[in-house]
C-alpha cells in the first residue's frame, strides 16, 4: 500500500480531524468527536510504519485495522449504552460491568493491548527488521551531511 | 495510624530512597560522554526502557488524583489509565524515526534532534525548549509538593524538611549519573509501582466481590451522609462509561493521553535510550504490562472506596485524593507500606525525569539556542551545577509557594503535546513540514498556553484549553508548511524519513 504520494493528503486530514474532534466535542457531539479521533490516531500510525512511503498489507489490517474497528465499536457501543440506561441500574451487566463501561475494559483497553502492543511485537519486521535496520546503517554512514535549505 | 504502622512505612520508604540512591551512584560510572549523561543514547535493553517508560508517565498524580477523579466522578478518568496501548502505538508512530536520528548525528537531548531536523534553527529550538520546559518545571513541581507533604504528614515533620530528605538525594544522585542514573532508578521504582498494584488488585476482588458488587452497592443509594457530615453523591450514572462529568472530558481524557503520549519527554527520550531500535516493540510490551497493573490500580482503588462509603463500612470521603489511602487503610499495614511506596515511587520516578529533561532543556539546549557556547568538555560539569541549583530551587519553591505549584500545575501533558507535535511528530513524519510551518505553530503553542493565564482570556468551548492548543498549533504547521516553500532535506535526513 503506497501512502508516498499522499502525505501531503494525510498532513491535511490530520489537522482537519484535529479540528473535527474540537468541534464535535464542543458542540456535544463527543461520541462522534471519540470515532474521529480513531482515523487521526490510525493516520499518525499509517506514516510511522510506512517504509520508503510503503505500508505493509499484512500489517495494516493486524494490527492497525482490526485495531480502528475495535476502538471505534467500544466508543459507539459505550455511548448506546450509557443513553439507553441514562443514569439508571441496567437490566444486565457484562461481568459485573456496566453495558456501557464494559466496552471500555473489553475493546479500548483489553482490545488496544491485544492489538497494538502484541501486533508490534508479533509482526515487528513489518515496522523495520533487522535487514531496513542494517541497510539504514551502512546507507547513513556512507552518505554525505548536508543542510535543509 | 498507630505509630508502628508509621514506623514500618518509613522504614520501607527510606529503603526504597537508599535503593534509588546507590542505583544512581553506581550508575555515574557509566555516565561519561555527553550522549550517555543527558541522553542515555543507545544503551538500555527493552526492560528498563519499558518499566522507566510507564513509571516517567505514572506520576503520582496517576496514583492519588486518578482514583479521586473516578472516586468524585466516575469513569471519564479511566481511559486516561487504562491507555497501555498508547507506548505500542507511540513506538509505531515514532520509534524508529527517533533512534534513527542517534545513527547520523550525536542525539543526546530533545534539542538535538530539533537542530537535525530544521538545520539548526535557534528560534525552533528556542521557542521548544520554552514550551517543553514549562511541561516539565510544572510535573516536577507537582511531584515534590505531593511527595513531601506525603511524608512530612506521616511522620510529622515540616515540608521542607521532607522536601529536602527525599528530593534532595534524589537531586544528588540525578545530578551525579544523569540520564543513566534516572532512567534505571526509575525502573526500580516502577517496579515497586507495580509490585503494589498486583497487591492491591488482587485484594480489591477478595474484598469486594468484583465490579459487578461495587455496582449494585453504588446503584442501591443515591447518595450518602455520614458522621463526619460528609454527603456523597451515587448512583448507577458513576459508573457508566462517561461518569458525571461533560462528554467532551470523556474525549480528551481518550485522545490527549493515547495519542498524546509520543509527545511526552518519558517516551520520546527512551526511544534514542534503546540500544537496539528492534527492542522497542519489546519494551512495548514490557510497558504495555506493567502499565496495565498500574492504571488498573488507580481504577479499582476508586472503585473500593466508592464501595467502602455505598455499604456503609467507611464514612464519605471529604476529599477524592484519600481513596487510594481509604483502601489501603480498610486493608492494613502491609497494603498501607505498599501504597505509600507506590505513591513515592511514582513521585520520584517522575521526579527525576523532568529534573533531568529541565535542566537539559535550559542549561544545554536552551542556552545553545541563545547563542551562549559551552566547550563539549565542560558540558556536563554545567549541566550538573544547574541540576543541583534547580533541584534545590524547585524543593522551596514547591513547598512555600503554594500559587507557583497551581500555576505551574496547569502546564503538563496537555502544554507538552502542544510543544513537541510540531517539531517531533510532524516534523518527523512528513518530509513537507519546514522551519515557518514549525515556527507558527510552536508560537501558537506558546501564545495560548500562556494567555489564559496572563489575561482573562478563555476559550469559546467547554473543552480543556490544552486540547485546543494543541488542535491549533498542529493545523497551523500543516497549513504554514504548505503555504511556503518546499524545503530539501539532507540525504541522511531523507534516509530516517523513508526508514
Amino acid at each position: 500500500m503506497n501512502i508516498g504520494k499522499h502525505k501531503d493528503l494525510i498532513a491535511v486530514l490530520i489537522a482537519v480531524l484535529w479540528i473535527a474532534c474540537i468541534v464535535t466535542g464542543t458542540t456535544g457531539h463527543f461520541v462522534t468527536g471519540m470515532v474521529l479521533g480513531v482515523p487521526l490516531m490510525l493516520l499518525h500510525m499509517l506514516l510511522g510504519v510506512a517504509k520508503n512511503g510503503i505500508v505493509s498489507k499484512k500489517f495494516f489490517f493486524y494490527p492497525l485495522l482490526i485495531w480502528a474497528v475495535l476502538w471505534i465499536l467500544s466508543f459507539i457501543l459505550s455511548g448506546y449504552f450509557a443513553a439507553s440506561f441514562g443514569g439508571e441500574m441496567p437490566t444486565f451487566t457484562v461481568l459485573g460491568l456496566h453495558p456501557s463501561f464494559a466496552p471500555t475494559i473489553f475493546l479500548y483497553w483489553i482490545g488496544g493491548q491485544l492489538t497494538l502492543n502484541l501486533g508490534h511485537y508479533l509482526y515487528q519486521d513489518e515496522w523495520l527488521s533487522e535487514k531496513d535496520w542494517k541497510e539504514f546503517c551502512t546507507k547513513v554512514r556512507n552518505l554525505p551531511d548536508g543542510e535543509v535549505n | 495510624m498507630p505509630h508502628s504502622t508509621v514506623i514500618i512505612i518509613a522504614i520501607f520508604c527510606a529503603l526504597m530512597i537508599a535503593v534509588s540512591f546507590a542505583i544512581g551512584l553506581w550508575a555515574k560510572k557509566k555516565a561519561t560522554t555527553a550522549q550517555a549523561y543527558f541522553g542515555g543514547t543507545a544503551m538500555f535493553g527493552p526492560l528498563a526502557v519499558g518499566l522507566s517508560s510507564m513509571a516517567g508517565i505514572a506520576s503520582a498524580f496517576a496514583l492519588v488524583g486518578v482514583p479521586g477523579i473516578i472516586y468524585t466522578s466516575g469513569n471519564a478518568m479511566t481511559f486516561w489509565m487504562l491507555s497501555g496501548a498508547a507506548f505500542a502505538m507511540s513506538y509505531i508512530v515514532l520509534g524508529k524515526k527517533v533512534r534513527a536520528m542517534a545513527e547520523i548525528a550525536p542525539i543526546s537531548s530533545l534539542g538535538d534532534i530539533c537542530d537535525v531536523r530544521f538545520n539548526n534553527n535557534h528560534v525552533i529550538k528556542a521557542l521548544m525548549s520554552v514550551i517543553i520546559c514549562l511541561g516539565c518545571v510544572g510535573y516536577l513541581a507537582a511531584q515534590i509538593s505531593a511527595g513531601s507533604s506525603l511524608i512530612a504528614q506521616l511522620i510529622d515533620i515540616p515540608p521542607i524538611v521532607a522536601g529536602f530528605l527525599i528530593f534532595g538525594l534524589l537531586t544528588v544522585y540525578t545530578a551525579l549519573s544523569g540520564e543513566v542514573g534516572g532512567l534505571l532508578s526509575q525502573a526500580f521504582q516502577g517496579f515497586i509501582m507495580v509490585l503494589a498494584g498486583l497487591v492491591l488488585i488482587i485484594a480489591f476482588f477478595v474484598v469486594t466481590g468484583g465490579f459487578g458488587s461495587v455496582l449494585e452497592a453504588v446503584s442501591a443509594v443515591p447518595e450518602v451522609t455520614g458522621a463526619n457530615g460528609v454527603t456523597k453523591t451515587l448512583g448507577a450514572g458513576l459508573l457508566d462509561a462517561w461518569g458525571t462529568m461533560p462528554g467532551g472530558i470523556s474525549l480528551t481524557w481518550m485522545l490527549i493521553p493515547i495519542l498524546g503520549c509520543v509527545g511526552q519527554p518519558q517516551c520520546l527520550t527512551r526511544m534514542y535510550a534503546v540500544k537496539d531500535p528492534r527492542d522497542l516493540p519489546k519494551a512495548g510490551l514490557v510497558t504495555a504490562v506493567t502499565h496495565t497493573i498500574v492504571g488498573f490500580l488507580a481504577v479499582v482503588a476508586a472503585y473500593a472506596a466508592l464501595w467502602l462509603v455505598a455499604t456503609g463500612t467507611i464514612d464519605p470521603l471529604v476529599a477524592g485524593d484519600q481513596a487510594i489511602y481509604a483502601f489501603a487503610d480498610y486493608l492494613g499495614i502491609w497494603a498501607q507500606v505498599l501504597v505509600y511506596a507506590a505513591v513515592l515511587a511514582a513521585a520520584l520516578s517522575s521526579a527525576s525525569m523532568f529534573l533531568t529533561s529541565s535542566s537539559t532543556l535550559i542549561s544545554k539546549d536552551l542556552t545553545a539556542a541563545l547563542g551562549i557556547k559551552i566547550a563539549p568538555e565542560k558540558q556536563i560539569r554545567v549541566s550538573r551545577a544547574f541540576m543541583f541549583i534547580l533541584g534545590a530551587v524547585a524543593i522551596v519553591v514547591s513547598i512555600y509557594s503554594s500559587e507557583m505549584v497551581a500555576l505551574l500545575g496547569t502546564f503538563g501533558w496537555g502544554t507538552l503535546v502542544s510543544g513537541t507535535f510540531p517539531v517531533f511528530v510532524m516534523g518527523l513524519l512528513w518530509e513537507r513540514c519546514n522551519e515557518k510551518g514549525v515556527l507558527c505553530g510552536l508560537l501558537v503553542s506558546l501564545v495560548f498556553n500562556i494567555l489564559p493565564l496572563a489575561t482573562s482570556f478563555t476559550f469559546p468551548s467547554a473543552l480543556p484549553g490544552y486540547f485546543i492548543t494543541s488542535a491549533l498549533a498542529i493545523a497551523v504547521t500543516v497549513i504554514v508548511s504548505l503555504l511556503t516553500p518546499k524545503q530539501t532535506l539532507s540525504p541522511k535526513l531523507d534516509a530516517v524519513m523513508k526508514l
